[in-house]
């Protein structure tokens, strides 16, 4: 096993532009190195959609009250604090420092 | 991948080091009262004195750290696996299995996997459920099975989902999540697999949420490891079990110079062939010399209210293994 990875390491590592082409399989343990090379294929990101399930886990990080989803603007909001976290490709962020105020008057971001 | 090399590897490994040290501690666990006035939570408080923390071996600001380290993580993205490779020779695949094993997780577990950015855990995790099922539905029938699986007594579908395992991988770091999100999709694995963007301080989970908390080589990056601590006592289901895969110190004094020079001296070059960025992995290096040894963790996951702490060397020290039960 040892001496595959050393040789792939020695042989990709020189070649990152050679594109080859992976078929998806089942096994956890695939090849590190697609992620080197195939980086540039990035017409399935721009559009991700925001998995729905995760919103049976999510909660606002600060006051620990389950979230609004809002389609129109993407974002999960938490009315009782008034702050909304934006998803991103799909992936919702939940860091309190980027959620935005959301207020009728102002639209800074919000502090901790 | 030859499968008989694999087992020999691992006796290799394993054999040279591990005291299968996992002491029980149930007479030394001190409930912590869930008091907020401990020094950690000085950062709730304005107007007090910055205070400083290490980043690898220099002083920086608590509020520098988190930045440094994200960056540091943003530049490395995209050559963290292959880096993983090189620096370890592979190894850290065989540290993440028994990471794994030792948990042992069945299926229709929730595992909540912290800093776990390109989801190397999580696809284990997957794969060691699925095979968990595999054998249980190759064993001849119960009549558990046999109930379930005649039509007129099926429940609702809701029932058989629930029973599914999830997975979510939470990172501070959004590069990190997107390859690994990335890397799902080539697997064939994302269905399993929830990915959050989310600061391991102030988890975006509600209480009792999970049956397993990994943390892989994360912890020694986060600014306050006894915040994250109580957070991960906050979202595991009683009866939970944590989890933290980390460097740390060797024991044996001749494996431990070789240890240093090769970190010190071939790491950070690697680094800057491979990654272009020898600096992100110097303060790796020295991210480790910093951290917390194995007792030292060892209380404090204690004194965050786990029960029945423990640990596991690792190939001689290098990586250990520890784990602690809410109860």
């Amino acid at each position: 096993m040892l001496r595959n990875v050393l040789a792939r390491f020695f042989t990709e590592s020189f070649f990152v532009h050679r594109t080859v082409k992976y078929s998806p399989s089942i096994q956890a343990t695939s090849s590190p190195f697609a992620s080197v090379r195939n980086f540039t294929d990035v017409k399935d990101e721009s559009q991700q959609e925001f998995d729905t399930s995760l919103l049976e886990f999510l909660v606002c990080p600060l006051s620990k009250k389950p979230l609004r989803f809002e389609v129109a603007t993407n974002e999960l909001i938490n009315d009782e604090l008034g702050i909304a976290y934006p998803i991103i490709d799909g992936i919702p962020n939940m860091i309190p420092q980027e959620a935005r105020l959301v207020q009728k008057d102002s639209d800074s971001p919000a502090q901790e | 991948m030859a499968a008989s090399v694999r087992p020999l590897l691992e006796r290799m490994i394993f054999r040279r080091s591990s005291r299968a040290v996992f002491v029980s501690a149930a007479d030394g666990w001190r409930p912590s009262p869930r008091c907020y006035a401990t020094p950690s939570c000085r950062s709730f408080s304005g107007g007090a004195a910055e205070k400083s923390t290490h980043f690898g071996f220099e002083t920086v600001p608590e509020s520098e750290k988190a930045k440094k380290v994200y960056a540091v993580f943003e530049n490395v993205a995209h050559k963290y696996d292959v880096m993983n490779d090189a620096m370890s020779l592979g190894i850290h695949r065989l540290w993440k299995d028994a990471l794994l094993r030792a948990a042992h997780p069945q299926p229709g577990a929730r595992l909540l996997d912290v800093a776990g950015g390109t989801g190397d855990i999580a696809f284990r995790f997957l794969e060691y459920v699925g095979s968990q099922k595999r054998r249980r539905d190759g064993r001849s029938a119960s009549w558990q099975d046999i109930c379930e699986k005649d039509p007129g007594n099926r429940e609702e579908g809701e029932e058989g989902a629930a029973r599914d395992s999830r997975v979510v991988v939470c990172d501070i770091n959004k590069e990190m999540l997107k390859v690994g999100r990335r890397k799902a999709r080539r697997t064939g694995l994302a269905d399993g697999v929830l990915w959050v963007a989310g600061d391991a301080e102030e988890l975006p989970f509600d209480d009792a949420q999970f049956d397993i908390y990994t943390i892989a080589f994360g912890l020694r990056n986060v600014t306050h490891v006894e915040l994250a601590l109580r957070e991960a006592l906050r979202v595991l289901k009683p009866g939970g079990r944590f989890m933290c895969l980390e460097f740390s110190k060797v024991t044996h004094p001749v494996l431990a110079r070789l240890y240093d020079a090769y970190s010190f001296q071939v790491i950070p070059v690697l680094g800057e062939v491979i990654a272009g960025d020898w600096k992100s992995y110097r303060y790796l290096v020295e991210s480790i010399r910093k951290f917390p040894a194995q007792e030292e963790l060892k209380e404090l996951l204690e004194d965050a209210g786990f029960c029945c702490v423990g640990y596991r060397n690792l190939s001689g020290g290098v990586v250990s293994l520890h784990s602690g039960f809410k109860l």
